[in-house]
This record gives C-alpha cells, structure tokens and sequence, in this order.
C-alpha cells in the first residue's frame, strides 16, 4: 500500500500541483506553530511575569519587615504591575500550568475575608488546600494591601497592630511566597526539559501538547475571561443577578478595566502567534487554520469576533468595573455576548477544523 | 432455490471463522479492561444514555466486571467450541448488554459483532475441530450445509456495500469531507504524513475507500479476485488502523474477511493448529454431512430471510425522516456509516421553574467528557440529557422545572450553526421514531445516500 501510494504520489504529484488550486503548498505545521508559541510567546511571558513576580516577592517582604505608607505604595505598585503580566500568562493554562493547577494559587476571586481573617488567626493555614484559592493569590493581597483598611494609613495600622500585626505580616508573606514557590515550578518546566517535549510532539491526539494548548486556551478564555470578568459580576450567567463584588481587583477598584483587556489582547495576541519579544507575528493558530484546506475563512471569522469584543470593552470609560455593574450594567452584558459568540467559534468550530480530540476511546467517526 | 438450501459445503471455514472470531472478541474484552474502560466509561459516570426500547439495560456498578468476566470466558468457549451452543448465547448476549448500556460507545464494529454472534448461535459451528466434537464424537460433521457460510458471507458484504453505499455523497465525493479535515492533522505520521497536506490525497483516499467498501465484498467472493481483494482488506484496514482511533475494528474485519477464503486453505489453518497441539494432522477424514431436521431448516431459513431483510432495510430507514440525514442523525445508527462526519458541537442548558428558579447547568457535574462531546452533537442524547436534568432539578426542589438548551453544532468544515430550538422545552418532549421537530434545519444538503 505504501509503495502503491508513493508510485502514485510520485506520478501525479506534479500534474495535481498544477490542476488543484486549492492546495496553496501551505501545509499544516504543527511544529511550526509549537515553536513559535514556545519561544516567542510562552517563554518570554512567563520571564516577563517572573520579574514583576520576583519584585513584589521583595516588596512584600520590606513592607513585612517596615510597614510605611510608603513602603505599602511600593507594594502596592509591584502587585498591579505583576497583576497586570500575570493576564498576560494566565491565558497558557496548559502543560506545566495546567499540571501545577498554577491559576488556583494566583487568581481565583472574589477574595474571602472571612477565611482570610481566619487563616491569619489560625496562623498555619495550608494554601496548598483548594479551599485556600480565594484566600491567597491576587485577589487575597487585593483584601490584604488595598482592602484591609480605608486609607493607607490605617492599612499600615492593620499590620503594625501589636496584637495582630505580625500574624498578618506571616501570612502577607505567606502568600506571595506561594505564589512564588508555585510559578518557580511552571517556570522551571518551560526553562527545562518541558519546551522539546513540547515542540517535539505534533500528534493531536488529546494527549499531545498541541491539543493540551488548544484546549486550555479555549478553556482559560472561556472561564478566566469571559466568566469571570463579566459573565459573573454582570449577571449574564446567573439568572440576571448582578454581584458588583465579584469583580476582578474589587479592592483595588481602578484596574479592573485595564487588567481585562490585557487578558482579552494577550487571547488575540495569543491567537495570532505576535511575538512578546519582537511583536511580529508567526506561526499561529490563525495561519494553522489558513493552512486547512477545509477552513479557510475561519481565522478570519474569530479575529473579526475578537474585534467586535474589543469594540465593546473600548465602550466601557472607567476602570471600576464594579461601578460599570452598578450603573451600566448593559456594558458588561455587550462584552460577555461577544465574548460569548467567541466561545463557540474556538471551541467548536476550531477545534473541529483542526481534528483535536478530547477522549481516548475509539472512535469511528459517528 | 429448495436445491441450494440442500447444498453442503465443507466445515472448517466456519469453524475456524469460530476460532479467529472468538478469540478476537477475547482479546477485545482483554484490551479493554487493561485501558481501564470497563470503569471510565461504565462505572464513573454518574449518568448513562441506554438506547430507545432498551432502557433496562444498565450497567451495574462494580458488578459490570462481571458481564465482562462473563463475555470473555464466553468468547473463549465459543472458540474453542465448548458447551457451543450456550457459549454462543452468553456470548450474543453479553457483548450486546455492553454494546447497549451507552450511547456514548456506540461503534458500527460493535454492533456488526453483535449480528455476527446472533447468526453463529444458529449455525452449526461446533461440529468440527471443537472440544464438543472432542467429548461426543457423534457430533462431528465434515460437511455442514453452504447457507450457513454463505450467511456468514452475507453479512460481511452487506456490511461494506452499505458502508461504500453511504460514502456516495456529496460531501465525501465532491468535497473530500471529512478526510480533508483528517489527513493535515495526522500530516506527522511517518512516511505517508507529508502526503496528507495534498489535498487530492483527500480526494483520492475518498474515492478509493468509496470504491474499495463497495466492491470488496464481491472480489472477496469471485474465487479469481479473492487474493488481490484480501491484500487491499489487509492494506486498507493498516492504513486506517495507523490513521484513526478505531481500535480492534481493522483487526476484526482483517481476520473477518478470510471466511471467504476456500475450505483447503481453512484446513491447513486448522491442521497447524492440530499439529499445535501435537493432534494427529493428516487431512484425511471421514465424511459425515451434518444436516438440520427438515422443520429446523425451514424454521431457520425463515428467519434468516427476516434477519436480512432488517439489514437491507435498516439502513434506509432515514429515508422516512424529513432533514439532512447528517444533521438531524434520525435513523443514522445501525447502518454501517462509518467515518463519515467530522461534528462536533456544544449545548449549554437552562433549567427553570414557574417560581423563577433558573439555573445554567455545567455538564462537567453530569457527564463525563466522552459524554459531553457526543451528547453535544446527537439529538436523542440531547433529548436524555434533558430528562436527567429535569428529573435532578425536580427533586432539587424545582416546581415541574423546564430545560431550555443553547446549541451549536458544526458539520463538516461548515461554520457552525445552532442546532436545537431554544424555544423548546425539552422536559416535555418525549422520544419516540417521530422526526423531532425541535432539530432546526441544516438549511444545506448533503446529496446522496
């Protein structure tokens, strides 16, 4: 069969190139597209994020050792700067991420006081515990630096307290020590053995690192962007009840905005294989789809449902998104139905072009 | 037609079809248990989607092993032709329980082992080299009567014809559909990968596989043919087996196919397998021809002209449906369509009440992802699905609660459309071989078969 088929291959390869327009000579490089994720857009985020990481690492620790206004604002200004990078690899929810369950430990909210305040009391709480998610990461430093007391003067009282003080500082270090431990291994990963695992296996069976990718995207957007930056708080996917609570950075209160367009550029950015490091774009998701003979406006229709996204997240003029849920609610509700005419796009449309199976049992195609 | 039902053949093709079958089946069950399925897709679902009519069939917990305990040691009876004639009923019968248990399981290969086992428990199959004939020598017969083969024959052609008879569409023959969207995304399989960035391989792999399933059958048959046509079984079932997920399908219809070959070449096959056990291997053997009693034999030929005028029909049932047969997949099982879809498709269900109690439903706390994915693309799965959660929400304190679905399906490479009306209450649908009015329409056709 094979030697029948290469005959035929080698007889008819040069007639067929000239009958068969369809075939533009594009073929479909898994590999390609593994290698330009990896070190164009993978590697450098996760570098990127480390340092904005390792820099709040820092400043949680001198704000522990001297609780200032000063040294607060410091914290305070290294925290947004690494909130902001982490958007931009929260999205890579797949390999060493996915493994690790690394968005447990950084972004799950809203915040819960009560167990924060708990666990600061207890003074030996595991956050390693599942149930310990929406007590540490972001959202906890969010109660914790911008949360803890109305003025920054009174969050720094929160700390210096001499009954409670130091039980607060072990557990603001606690956090961002976890948070650091736990990037240190999804980075460690990708810095070792993991991107040629990556790179080297172009199956699409749902083992493969290229399906694992595909899915985690698909799965990050759907539920990191599109559910819990505005299907949540603005109620779309709760019976109309709106929680102006649940809003990303709800301490924080002028960021929200900010951090989710960076998460919705970083799905594009994503999505079209842009470089971090030159900002040119290469082999992609985008160009893999181009590159399928059966879908060829495909790539077309999701970057042109991004853009209607983007239309309505650049409709929202303040960064309280919290304040957007209150008095303008509809704003919320336009991104989320964008985003969710995104959904499906992505998670059938594509994924079905692209043949990527989700199951290991048989199949005979029916 | 009276002289051919008298017509003997030789014995050993069907016993030896006896053997190869039995032990595939055997090794199936084995390979299966290993790959841990019998509790992925039996035991850890909460929730099952058995088939219209057979509702009773379940799988029974920790007990399910033991169906498949009892389906395995029932495929090694049955090919050993031991205590035959029950070894070939358990045998029909547990691997249907299994094949009947969920939807989400479905394989054509399955059910076609299913009708091979309920032929075998009528044919005389034991009564040559078989540990019956071993223990009452009375049994042995060298010759059984030619429609029992040919029965066997029947059915294996059947199959491929139907199968080659569905790829007659527009899609696969004028637009190399699903195999276009196949073949880029196993372009790394060695040797033959680069090839499937062409597109006329698509084209070509289309028209050849139509061709080849509606012809192989009959050059299994014609004697001439018959080597070269079982050179292309063994070629096309390898190169399907090394592209697709499709597990012991290939393998089965690879040793399923030699029961067109001569009664000779059979007793070579068995006089190795003598010489296996150091039996004595000589061909010679007395002549006894094994015949049914006259009222048996009409009995049974009745019933194997009601058995395949199902088969002849069955697969054009769909026929009495409105819609695209892809689509809506009313009468889409149990015809041999095998490989013909690329679909994939994703629901999200609404469930309220009259209170106004609402709830969006997260499908990862009912079913598993297998389920998910087929139930997402299948309207009677979606149907069920809605009935499981209208019967959860209703003991969840929800007043005669209402299921609302959101869907989205895509076929083929088409961009994806919804696929169910929004507006439908599925809690009060009910199944039946109605056509469903509530699958909205393809508003494409697919023309052909």
């Amino acid at each position: 069969m094979l030697i029948l088929l290469a005959g035929i291959f080698a007889c008819s390869k040069k007639e067929a190139a000239e009958k068969d327009n369809t075939n533009t000579g594009a073929s479909a490089d898994r590999k390609a597209v593994l290698i330009q994720l990896a070190d164009e857009i993978i590697i450098p985020s996760y570098a990127n994020f480390k340092l904005k990481l390792d820099v709040m690492v820092s400043k949680t620790n001198a704000f522990g050792n001297a609780p200032t206004v000063t040294s607060l604002q410091e914290l305070r200004t290294a925290w947004v700067d690494a909130y902001k990078e982490w958007q931009k690899v929260e999205i890579l929810d797949f390999g060493p991420a996915e493994m690790y369950a690394i968005r447990g430990y950084m972004n799950i909210y809203p915040a819960n006081v009560t167990k924060i305040t708990a666990n600061i009391a207890a003074g030996n709480a595991n956050l390693d515990l599942p149930a310990n998610y929406t007590a540490s990461g972001f959202p906890g430093l969010d109660y914790l630096i911008n949360g803890a007391g109305t003025n920054d003067t009174e969050i720094v009282a929160f700390y210096t307290s001499p009954t409670d003080g130091a039980k607060r500082i072990a557990y603001l270090k606690n956090i961002a020590a976890k948070m650091s431990a736990m990037f240190g291994f999804v980075s460690a990963e990708w810095n070792g053995a993991y991107r040629e695992t990556f790179v080297n296996k172009t199956t699409i069976d749902a083992s493969s690192p290229f399906s694992s990718l595909v899915n985690g995207y698909i799965r990050s957007y759907e539920s990191a962007v599109r559910s819990g930056k505005f299907g949540i708080p603005s109620g779309a996917m709760e019976n109309g009840t709106v929680s102006p609570q649940n809003v990303e950075a709800y301490y924080k209160k002028d960021i929200s905005l900010t951090l989710a367009k960076t998460a919705h550029l970083a799905a594009i950015d994503f999505f079209n294989g842009k470089s971090v490091k030159s900002g040119t774009e290469g082999p992609s998701l985008k160009t893999y789809l181009n590159s399928l003979p059966s879908s060829t406006t495909l790539a077309a229709g999701i970057n042109a449902q991004f853009a209607a996204t983007t239309q309505k997240l650049n409709a929202i003029n303040t960064e309280n998104l919290s304040s957007v849920v209150q008095n303008n609610n509809q704003q919320m509700i336009d991104v989320y139905n964008e985003m969710q005419k995104l959904v499906p796009l992505l998670k059938v449309d594509m994924t079905s072009a692209m043949s990527i199976s989700i199951s290991y049992t048989d199949n005979d195609g029916d | 037609m009276k002289h051919y039902f008298q017509k003997p053949t030789h014995a050993a093709p069907l016993a030896a079809f006896r053997i190869i079958f039995g032990m595939m089946l055997f090794i199936s069950i084995i390979r299966f248990w290993c790959k841990g399925w019998i509790y992925e897709l039996y035991i850890k679902p909460l929730h099952f989607f058995p088939f219209y009519g057979f509702e009773f069939v379940k799988p029974l917990g920790n007990y399910t092993y033991l169906i498949f305990i009892a389906c395995g040691v029932s495929a090694l009876l049955f090919a050993a032709g031991c205590l035959y004639r029950i070894a070939s009923i358990s045998l029909f019968l547990s691997f249907t329980y299994i094949e009947l248990m969920d939807k989400s399981t479905y394989l054509n290969h399955y059910y076609f082992v299913s009708m091979v086992l309920l032929l075998m428990v009528f044919l005389p199959a034991n009564r040559y080299f078989s540990v019956d004939v071993l223990r009452d020598k009375s049994l042995f017969a060298s010759q059984v009567p030619k429609w029992c083969l040919d029965s066997l024959k029947l059915l294996v052609l059947i199959l491929y014809f139907y199968a080659g008879l569905a790829k007659l569409n527009s899609d696969w023959l004028l637009n190399a559909l699903p195999l276009k969207i196949w073949l880029p995304a196993r372009n790394d399989t060695p040797i033959i990968g680069p090839l499937f960035n062409y597109t006329w391989v698509a084209y070509l792999f289309s028209w050849f596989g139509c061709a080849y399933d509606l012809l192989v059958g009959f050059l299994l048959w014609n004697k001439r043919t018959r080597p070269w046509a079982y050179i292309t079984v063994v070629a096309f079932h390898g190169l399907t087996a090394i592209l697709f997920p499709i597990g012991m399908f290939p393998y089965i219809m690879i040793v399923t196919a030699l029961v067109f070959f001569s009664a000779d070449f059979h007793r070579k096959i068995i006089a190795r397998l003598k010489s296996f056990f150091k039996k004595d291997t000589t061909l010679v053997e007395p002549h006894v021809e094994f015949k049914y009693r006259p009222i048996v034999q009409n009995v049974f030929v009745c019933l194997l002209a009601v058995f395949f005028a199902i088969q002849v029909l069955m697969p054009f049932r769909y026929l009495l449906y409105p819609g695209e047969l892809f689509w809506t997949e009313e009468g889409y099982r149990f015809s041999w369509r095998v490989m013909l879809m690329e679909k994939a498709g994703y629901t999200q269900f609404t469930v309220k009440d009259a209170s106004g109690k609402r709830i969006i439903v997260n499908n990862n706390e009912f079913l598993t992802p297998l389920q998910e994915k087929m139930m997402s693309a299948q309207p009677d799965m979606i149907l069920q699905y809605a009935h499981i959660l209208r019967d959860h929400y209703a003991k969840s304190g929800f007043i005669s609660p209402q299921v609302y679905v959101d869907s989205y399906v895509t076929l083929n490479g088409r961009r994806g459309k919804v696929f169910i009306s929004p507006e439908t209450d599925l809690a009060k649908e009910e199944e039946s071989f109605k056509p469903k009015t509530w699958i909205l329409p393809l508003n494409d056709e697919i023309k052909g078969f």
